[in-house]
């Protein structure tokens, strides 16, 4: 017997699927296991923030102590002295300036590939992925000569290599989304009267809008984090984030300044995955599909 | 808003194809008129109204809106919107906003597009529907909003291609009773595409039946059924007597005996085929006189199919074989001996192939 859900309540598989349906019937013993498996899994991540945590606070944390033995803000203090305000700036600029190139580059590759609009597909897509295979290292130390040989000033030369090892990321994010992608939107709305222009703004990037968001996500991450392009080819005259923290990692020491911009460098990330989490929805969710008319299959029935 | 359309020898071959999916159709549709394209599925049927809506480029051939050719305009100049099998309602925008869409693509202000934008709804019987987002619609309401989004681009031709063909046959009938309500009040010029010859009976004035891309027959429905000029057109509207013989003096012998034609017409000297539809056939299991302007043949009942409501039989005469449809409640049996009465004015003689 099927529980009527009152109008305008949420349905969850759990309401009225799941207590029918064997295969997706929680079992005793297998839920205890999931529980203890997702609890491990929550502490493995869980569990590195925290000293880190501590000794943000932290003046001073000798050996066997547990917690910190003295406590206060000098790590906070010593990196704003070290020069962490314009060091995160900068990590944030190279970062947003990433992921607006290589967003739209990515994009434009990955429509023509799934168009089928290019000619050796399996070849192109083979080199926009490369740079993943290839170690950065490897590619930076020859590429580092060549700019330098072409006098290409190092500051453009840390965003053509970084949007270069983001543009893998931004193609397969890309191409996921345009195979969902129905072409006939943007016919229908060519016969509807709309521009090519029209098209783009109003059909086009609303439709593949939480993909370019996932996209942005991952280009903002490499530039972000960033330290072998941003050290070897900037030549260390562009102090971003990454090269401050290692740079006091490599002292003795330092623990409360690195925890300070350990801190500092995983902020910018969570905000962007919490916005992408709240935004970057497919659809607007349908207050109205619970009602009596939500019987929705996309063909055939009423 | 409508416009008679035009299209002279439309020839298209795709890329790689070595057989054009369109070989040199050429039609015309008046002025708030309704043109079925009616073929079976890859019979370029689509591709017509691709063509014409600007979508796919023609590799020969010209296409008139009006009186002018349309070669070279991009697909939002022509005027035309199209309505697909599949809604395509955009998913980011509410539904008022999807009606409105050509209104705002057009410049005019929000309000003034999703005040025009209501009206269609209303006209559709959507009524209060316009802030629902799309994915809160039933596969029937998403085909009204489709068409109601359609005719509010105000088109000169309004292409419908299969639209109704996902829905189930009760809402494709209601579908049909609104395109009939939507044809009096505004008298679009419509080419509709379909595989479905009952919906192209129902919704069309005229049909352009379609096969492996060339135009067999551009006709009215009625004419069609009755008037075949091919064999291939017989049986693609489900035509099932075909008596082969010859006309000779103006009349048709072949194995029921020789049939005249009927008044006004004359039939080729030659063999020819006499096609005649099954439901014009009457069996009488009495002995009748043959009424004026019907053809009696002695017939034997070889076999008998239920059909629901009706059943068909298969009536023998020598080596011809006929069809024809009874109710169901007759109790005509397999073996039993009937007179079948055709009438003269709905048998036609078609070339032999």
């Amino acid at each position: 017997m099927v529980m009527l859900i009152p109008y305008g309540q949420r349905v969850t598989p759990d309401d009225r699927t799941v207590s029918n349906r064997a295969l997706m019937r929680p079992r005793p013993a297998g839920r205890a296991l999931r529980i203890t498996i997702a609890t491990l899994l929550t502490a493995w991540f869980a569990l590195p923030l925290v000293p880190l945590l501590l000794w943000f606070f932290a003046d001073r944390w000798s050996a066997p102590a547990v917690l910190p033995t003295e406590w206060g803000f000098s790590g906070v203090t010593s990196a704003l002295a070290n020069g962490a305000v314009p060091a995160f700036g900068r990590s944030l600029l190279l970062g947003l300036v990433v992921a607006a190139i290589a967003t739209p580059l990515g994009a434009m590759a990955a429509r023509a590939l799934t168009r089928g609009a290019v000619p050796a597909p399996r070849l192109v897509s083979g080199i926009l992925l490369a740079p993943l295979a290839m170690p950065a290292f490897v590619a930076v130390m020859g590429l580092t000569i060549v700019l330098l040989r072409a006098r290409v000033p190092g500051l453009v030369g840390v965003v053509i290599l970084l949007v270069a090892a983001a543009l893998p990321y931004t193609v397969y994010t890309m191409r996921v989304a345009y195979a969902a992608h129905d072409l006939a939107y943007e016919e229908e709305a060519r016969t509807l009267g709309a521009s090519p222009w029209q098209v783009l703004w109003r059909v086009h990037l609303p439709l593949v809008a939480p993909g370019l968001a996932r996209s942005a996500f991952l280009a903002f991450l490499v530039g972000w984090s960033d330290y072998v392009i941003t050290i070897l080819v900037g030549g260390g005259t562009i102090v971003t984030l990454p090269l401050l923290v290692a740079s006091f990692a490599s002292g003795v020491g330092n623990d409360a300044v690195v925890a300070v911009l350990s801190v500092s460098a995983i902020l910018p990330p969570l905000v962007l995955l919490l916005v992408l989490g709240r935004f970057g929805r497919r659809y607007p969710t349908a207050r109205f599909m619970t009602g009596p008319t939500a019987s929705r299959s996309p063909k055939g029935s009423p | 808003m409508s416009a008679s359309l035009a299209l002279d020898s439309l020839t298209k071959t795709f890329d790689g194809e070595s057989s054009p999916a369109l070989n040199e159709v050429s039609f015309e549709v008046e002025e708030g008129e309704c043109l079925a394209v009616l073929g079976p599925s890859g019979s370029g049927k689509s591709t017509v109204l691709r063509s014409i809506a600007g979508l796919d480029a023609p590799s020969s051939g010209r296409i008139f809106v009006d009186g002018s050719d349309v070669a070279g305009l991009a697909p939002e100049m022509r005027g035309m919107a199209m309505v697909f099998q599949r809604p395509l309602l955009f998913p980011h925008l509410s539904v008022l906003d999807n009606v409105a869409f050509a209104g705002t693509v057009a410049g005019q202000p929000k309000r003034v597009a999703r005040a025009d934008a209501r009206q269609f709804l209303d006209l559709v019987q959507l009524e209060g529907f316009g802030e629902r987002p799309v994915t809160a619609l039933s596969g029937g309401q998403e085909q009204r909003v489709a068409l109601a989004r359609a005719l509010a681009a105000r088109p000169r031709v309004l292409l419908l291609d299969e639209p109704f063909s996902a829905l189930d046959p009760e809402l494709r009938a209601d579908m049909h009773t609104l395109l009939r309500q939507i044809r009096q009040q505004l008298n679009p010029t419509i080419v509709m595409v379909t595989h479905d010859r009952d919906e192209a009976a129902v919704v069309a004035d005229r049909v352009a039946l379609l096969s492996d891309g060339r135009l067999l027959q551009h006709d009215t429905v009625e004419r069609l059924y009755t008037r075949p000029v091919s064999i291939s057109v017989s049986r693609l509207m489900g035509g099932r007597i075909e008596l082969h013989g010859e006309v000779r003096a103006g009349m048709h012998h072949s194995a029921i005996g020789s049939v005249a034609s009927p008044g006004g017409e004359t039939w080729a000297e030659g063999p020819g085929v006499l096609v005649v539809r099954h439901e014009a056939v009457h069996i009488s299991t009495f002995e009748v006189a043959v009424p004026d302007g019907m053809v009696g043949v002695e017939v034997v009942v070889t076999d008998r199919r239920a059909r629901g409501p009706r059943a068909e039989v298969t009536l023998a005469c020598g080596d011809a074989m006929m069809e024809a449809e009874v109710p169901a409640s007759r109790p005509l049996v397999v073996g039993q001996r009937a007179t079948a009465h055709i009438p003269r004015s709905a048998c036609t003689v078609v070339p032999t192939p």
